[in-house]
């Protein structure tokens, strides 16, 4: 009874958007939109404060981000005080995460395993933290930045609790860069008010579109994202595999 | 100008150190506190723009006199309670900075992908204050809904985004103007349901009772207080200014509320807890305000919603300090409690009489308005709704004030051993602050205007002619 | 069509979020509903014949036809959003499995 209530319940409200979204006018169908009319033209033209140029990849110096991948510039440029957020996000669930299993004491674990998958995780280790690092420092040229960055980062750090019971990581040296980068980050937006009055304004040289040391603080921000979020995410699964000591 | 990036930046900036400096946490909540409080004496009206990018390019945030009301409510608010119950706080003091750092965002911020992020931010903390004291099941169920809700939410803005183009809500309220509001009607519900779940309205408050009714003195006077009166002013904010609608939706959204009013109030004349009684009366509060924003009356409701999140932050510190030392909240058990406190009975009168709307209290200028305000655009079946439900909030306040301060049966002279013997102490921190805002209380009731013509020159809050957002669309779009 | 599609996914996480009772199948079913509307999210900013927005070697100048950059750093956003209730959630369920012994709703009694 309760299964035919809760089906009706949600094709009424199909019913309601899937019709709404095909009689909408303003919206423009699939495929059929136009960017001239968002405010997206602006970001790509990279023109929002003035007009510019054509920007070319290799050529355009001093552009207004300068950075060659449009998302990461709107990411971390545009609407920065977006992702200030989202790192808040993340750093209040890893907060939750830790005050709930905080208590506990004793590691968990896992089934003893042998030699060659010791040896061969401790190989890996070192390739995936190299690509992780790559993908957050070229986060202005390729796709990815600041948070599959991270990701892969903790992803590493799992990998080797999986593989061997004896690997030990220093939870306090993660929880401490964790809160200096998240601060660094907070003190480099209060540096642009000091320079130019502006909260988070680039105000290192933008260098020519597509160079490795280019975009201003894009850079600098998304290391310390990248950063911040491996080491919040492995202090999660860490926090995951311990047990005991309560009551 | 640069003061209302630092009511976010400041108390984000110390959340992220005390991590480093435990010990010190709590401290560094109080700094915070006083900070912002101190930071609103100086503030000035106007927009700051981050990162240097023109509107509606960047964002900005923006301080009007809707907005400086809001920020001034919440934080006196926030710093009061927790200077009032201190010893409660234990190893939170992190994630009431982050929650405080949410709160000035959510009402400073003039962008609606922003305001999303920001509820995120705020709606998280609330769940990790709603687990505190084992209370894990009803934060589950919190989670759950709470993101049902945001998700809603983040799909009306995709929406909006794919029929106007842009994120800005200044810039969306023009381009919402210039068409037929039919248009707008599924973003609208959408965005609807999404605030629903953070301001309590009917049929999504299905996890009021699990969370407030087993809260303790500082969790259950913020999420009533605090969180309540954000979310209520981000609502009026989108409603009244953004998403304007004159369809048969307003019918629909007005029913939905109006409901939630009537019923929140029916909810709690049948019950026995004082929690359970004072949650119940704070849905049907928020029905009533929401009611009124969405039919367009802005002033009223904003008085509304002070009135009723002061009362409500002085009643449930009392009883979240009663349930915290004797382990219950039932009125039978607890007859005669008032008899040794006076100065925190007294300071519950005063709230409990304030919410009903009785002369001398401000609840009584801010439900006159409500009822002028009503009359005034011809509508005469809410005003009648009102008033059945303020006559039911009165029969069971005064029922649950005379159990509280008579020891006896009613009917019977007070008789010493029908008093309860249960124990609770009230440290003087509590006594004080109940006390101030008591006497807050009593003042802006008798003198109203001493308060609102300080807080904006000119009487108007959101003039629809000429929105106070002063700055100007970068041209040629 | 891949706009309908992904309705359809965010409906079917709700239809799971209402009928299930067991707390880990509430998770996946809010995953499954968070899957759907970034789905649609990027499915908004789709361009015909539109390229990635990115300046490359090959692709090198800001006039060709690229495709919309700012529901792609919207949907960034909302992942990681995700990503964080959702183990705040796991947090919650391992919680009350310690109290209660059952991942069951029903077992637990209560009101829910």
């Amino acid at each position: 009874m309760k299964k035919v209530l809760a089906f009706i319940l949600v094709a009424i409200l199909g019913y309601f958007m899937i019709t709404g979204l095909m009689t909408a006018q303003e919206f423009s169908t699939y495929g059929n939109v136009n960017l001239d009319e968002k405010i997206s033209r602006n970001f790509i033209d990279k023109d929002v404060n003035g007009k510019s140029d054509e920007i070319i990849y290799g050529q355009t110096s001093n552009p207004e981000t300068g950075s060659a991948n449009y998302v990461t510039s709107i990411i971390a440029n545009y609407r920065i005080f977006d992702t200030l957020g989202e790192v808040t996000v993340l750093f209040v669930s890893a907060l939750g995460v830790s005050l709930l299993f905080g208590k506990n004491t004793k590691k968990y674990n896992f089934y003893e395993s042998n030699f060659i998958l010791k040896t061969a995780s401790k190989m890996i280790f070192g390739l995936i933290l190299v690509v992780g690092i790559y993908i957050f420092v070229h986060g202005h040229l390729t796709p990815g930045g600041g948070f599959p960055g991270g990701a892969m980062i903790a992803s590493s750090i799992l990998l080797m609790y999986l593989a061997d019971n004896e690997f030990k990581a220093n939870i306090n040296k993660f929880k401490q860069a964790e809160s200096l980068s998240g601060s660094l980050i907070l003190v480099i937006g209060l540096l642009g008010i000091v320079t130019s009055g502006y909260f988070f304004y680039n105000f290192l040289p933008t260098g020519t579109v597509g160079e490795t040391f280019s975009a201003g603080i894009i850079p600098i921000i998304y290391t310390l994202i990248g950063l911040k979020v491996g080491s919040e995410l492995s202090g999660v699964i860490y926090n995951f595999m311990l047990e005991g000591g309560e009551q | 100008m640069n003061l209302q990036i630092l009511l976010i930046a400041i108390p984000l900036l110390l959340a992220f150190l005390s991590l480093l400096l435990k010990k010190q946490s709590n401290n560094l909540l109080l700094v915070a506190g006083v900070m912002n409080v101190a930071f609103l004496t100086i503030i000035q009206k106007g927009t700051t723009v981050i990162g240097g990018f023109q509107p509606p390019f960047g964002i900005t945030l923006v301080v009007d006199n809707y907005s400086f009301m809001a920020l001034v409510v919440l934080n006196i608010l926030f710093l009061t309670t927790i200077l009032m119950s201190r010893n409660s706080i234990e190893e939170y003091g992190s994630v009431l900075l982050v929650a405080m750092a949410g709160l000035n965002g959510m009402i400073l911020t003039g962008d609606i992908f922003n305001l999303f992020v920001f509820l995120e931010i705020t709606s998280i903390t609330a769940y990790i204050l709603a687990s505190k004291n084992n209370n894990y099941k009803n934060a589950f169920h919190y989670l759950v809904i709470g993101t049902l809700g945001s998700g809603l939410f983040l799909f009306g803005i995709a929406l909006l985004y794919g029929m106007f183009g842009t994120l800005n809500m200044h810039d969306l309220s023009i381009r919402i103007a210039d068409v037929d509001s039919a248009v707008i009607v599924l973003p609208t519900f959408m965005i609807f349901i999404g605030l629903a779940v953070e301001s309590k309205l009917m049929p999504f408050s299905s996890w009021v009772k699990g969370v407030l009714g087993n809260a303790d003195d500082i969790v259950a006077p913020l999420i009533a207080g605090s969180y309540a009166a954000t979310s209520l002013f981000v609502f009026g904010r989108l409603f009244s200014q953004v998403l304007v609608i004159d369809s048969s939706l307003k019918i629909l959204l007005l029913t939905i509320t109006v409901v939630t009013l009537v019923l929140g109030e029916f909810a709690a004349f049948s019950k026995s807890k004082i929690k359970e009684i004072l949650l119940f009366s704070s849905i049907g509060q928020a029905g009533l305000v929401a009611t009124l924003f969405v039919s367009g009356l802005v002033l009223p409701a904003v008085l509304q919603l002070i009135n009723n999140v002061f009362s409500k932050v002085v009643l449930f510190t009392i009883t979240g300090k009663i349930a915290k030392d004797t382990d219950t909240d039932e009125i039978a058990e607890l007859r005669g409690i008032f008899a040794d406190h006076k100065i925190i009975g007294v300071s519950f009168t005063i709230a409990s009489l304030s919410l009903l709307g009785l002369p001398l209290f401000f609840g009584f200028y801010s439900k006159i308005n409500v009822m002028f305000g009503l009359f005034s655009l011809n509508i005469y079946l809410i005003p009648a709704l009102i008033l059945f439900s303020t006559i039911i909030e009165g029969a069971y306040f005064i029922r649950m004030l005379l159990n509280l301060w008579n020891t006896g049966e009613e009917g019977e002279k007070s008789k010493l051993e029908y008093k309860t013997d249960k124990i609770v102490s009230f440290s003087k921190y509590k006594k004080i602050g109940v006390l101030v805002i008591s006497i807050v209380i009593v003042l802006m009731g008798i003198f109203p205007s001493l308060l609102l013509d300080n807080l904006y020159g000119d009487k108007t809050l959101l003039n629809e002619n000429n929105p106070e957002y002063i700055f100007e669309i970068k041209g040629g779009m | 069509m891949i706009q309908y599609f992904s309705i359809i996914l965010m409906l079917i996480g709700i239809f799971g979020l209402l009928i299930d009772r067991n707390i880990l199948k509430l998770i996946v079913s809010l995953n499954v509903f968070e899957i759907g509307l970034n789905l649609f999210i990027v499915s908004i900013g789709f361009v015909n014949n539109g390229i990635a927005p990115i300046l490359t070697a090959n692709n090198s100048s800001s006039n060709l036809n690229f495709v919309d950059p700012l529901p792609q750093a919207l949907v960034l956003t909302s992942i990681v959003i995700g990503l964080g209730i959702t183990s705040l959630g796991l947090a919650f369920a391992r919680k009350i499995y310690k109290e209660y012994n059952t991942f069951d709703l029903n077992e637990m009694g209560g009101n829910n």
